[in-house]
């Protein structure tokens, strides 16, 4: 006959203890390696609009950031962003310039696509459609979530490359031309993955798609 | 271990510190010390040492906020005597605050950047001579954004044949900035490193000390010329300047 053997009060323990690292290490490498775990993914259908227009979606890895687009305030930069998003040059365009808690920038179309990236020249990229003067508003405030086209140094130099802030600016007031605001995925903005201390990241985040809400 | 330290130390000085300020101006480690002001200038300050340039030959020092505190009434009196169209016309924005500001190892009260639109003022600068430092400064933005009205071929063709400038501002040693008590065409001494500089003495005693100016061009044929010459000129881009 078999004897049972009763594991000691030390033995529980160890086991135990085992379990918990086993909880531990698998909660570790699958679930807070997911970055975008706890951010909501704004599903569309669940959003309703009065005038979809000027409302695009720029899909990323955590989900789909919602802009507005403010045409009156920046009609050709408008324009130009809108004919950029229905031509899909934006899809695959990486956040190759991201400082943390503070901005994103992507819409390199030359040099910073995901399948083509040039790590020395990107930033310096063009999209083939001329240069736009800049449409300044000296009231815009660049709050967070705040869409702005960058520049070079030089005024009426945007072309296609565009920000937005994660916090607010004021000294971008009158400096950048405002595009429009984030309504719905700021929080999704905020995971995208930064250079630490370096302004420029490498191997980026990027765009999956952007598409203006009506043409869904 | 010592390595390991000087190997940490070495990767965070390296690191350009990445925030909204160097994204615009490309100067880093900069914050806002004072942003509205009448004439739209925008006032920053360093919250740590700075190197920049193609080779990092520009340096400055984070400033000690008591000290910039006490000597930004200064610099903010002086700046307010231009107006926002006229700083538009000469591309100036933004004035950075640090203390000890050095190009390629010369200690400089100030260095203009019409690209970016900024001015860098060494707020340690020499107290004798610091507020027609800031104007001499500005003449530099001036010249460089009309170089037409300040030809310097035209302003040099008022001195004495027999004289000649060096061939930089800093390749003689014409550096002393007092008042020379008899002029013969220059004010100091810097005034006879090179054309631009003379300019720009001139014009911050206009600014500074007109007295002085109007005394000295009764009985200096040459300096009255070079007055007449950038009095005549500035008001090409705006009358209501001197």
């Amino acid at each position: 006959m078999i004897k049972t053997i009763k594991p000691s009060k030390s033995e529980k323990i160890l086991f135990l203890f085992l379990i918990c690292l086993s909880i531990f290490a698998f909660t570790s490498f699958f679930l807070l390696k997911n970055k975008c775990l706890f951010v909501e993914k704004n599903n569309l259908t669940n959003l309703n609009f009065n005038e979809t227009n000027n409302i695009v979606v720029m899909n990323v890895e955590c989900g789909n950031v919602i802009i507005e687009l403010y045409p009156d305030i920046s009609p050709k930069t408008v324009e130009r962003f809108k004919f950029l998003i229905e031509k899909k040059m934006y899809d695959g365009s990486t956040f190759y310039k991201v400082s943390e808690n503070t901005f994103v920038q992507a819409g390199d179309i030359e040099y910073g696509n995901i399948n083509n990236l040039d790590y020395s020249k990107i930033g310096s990229g063009k999209s083939g459609l001329g240069l736009l003067k800049s449409e300044l508003n000296k009231d815009f405030k660049f709050t967070e979530g705040s869409v702005g086209f960058a520049r070079t140094t030089e005024f009426d130099t945007e072309d296609s490359e565009f920000f937005i802030t994660l916090k607010e600016i004021p000294i971008y007031q009158g400096e950048y031309t405002p595009v429009g605001r984030v309504v719905y995925g700021l929080d999704i903005l905020t995971k995208i993955k930064t250079g630490n201390k370096a302004i420029y990241v490498l191997r980026p985040d990027y765009i999956k798609t952007f598409k203006l809400l009506s043409s869904n | 271990m010592k390595i390991l330290f000087l190997f940490i130390l070495i990767f965070h000085i390296s690191h350009v510190n990445a925030d909204e300020i160097y994204n615009l101006i490309k100067i880093p480690n900069l914050e806002i010390y004072k942003l509205k002001n009448d004439n739209n200038i925008r006032y920053l300050s360093t919250k740590g040492n700075f190197k920049i340039g193609v080779n990092k030959n520009i340096a400055c020092d984070k400033v000690n906020i008591n000290n910039l505190n006490s000597k930004f009434p200064l610099i903010e009196k002086n700046l307010n005597r231009y107006n926002s169209n006229f700083l538009n016309k000469i591309k100036l924005k933004y004035v950075v605050l640090c203390e000890n500001l050095f190009i390629s190892e010369i200690n400089t009260g100030g260095i203009p950047d019409n690209k970016n639109r900024t001015l860098i003022l060494d707020i340690n600068f020499n107290k004798k001579y610091f507020e027609r430092m800031i104007h001499h400064e500005i003449f530099h933005m001036i010249q460089n954004t009309h170089n037409k009205y300040f030809d310097e071929d035209k302003f040099s063709s008022f001195n004495p044949t027999s004289f000649n400038y060096a061939e930089c501002s800093t390749c003689s040693n014409r550096l002393n900035l007092d008042l020379y008590k008899k002029t013969n065409g220059f004010l100091t001494e810097y005034s006879k490193s090179i054309p631009s500089e003379d300019m720009a003495e001139i014009f911050s005693f206009l600014m500074t000390d007109k007295k002085t100016i109007k005394d000295k061009i009764d009985n200096d044929k040459v300096l009255s010329n070079k007055v007449n010459f950038i009095k005549l000129n500035l008001a090409k881009i705006d009358k209501n300047i001197l």
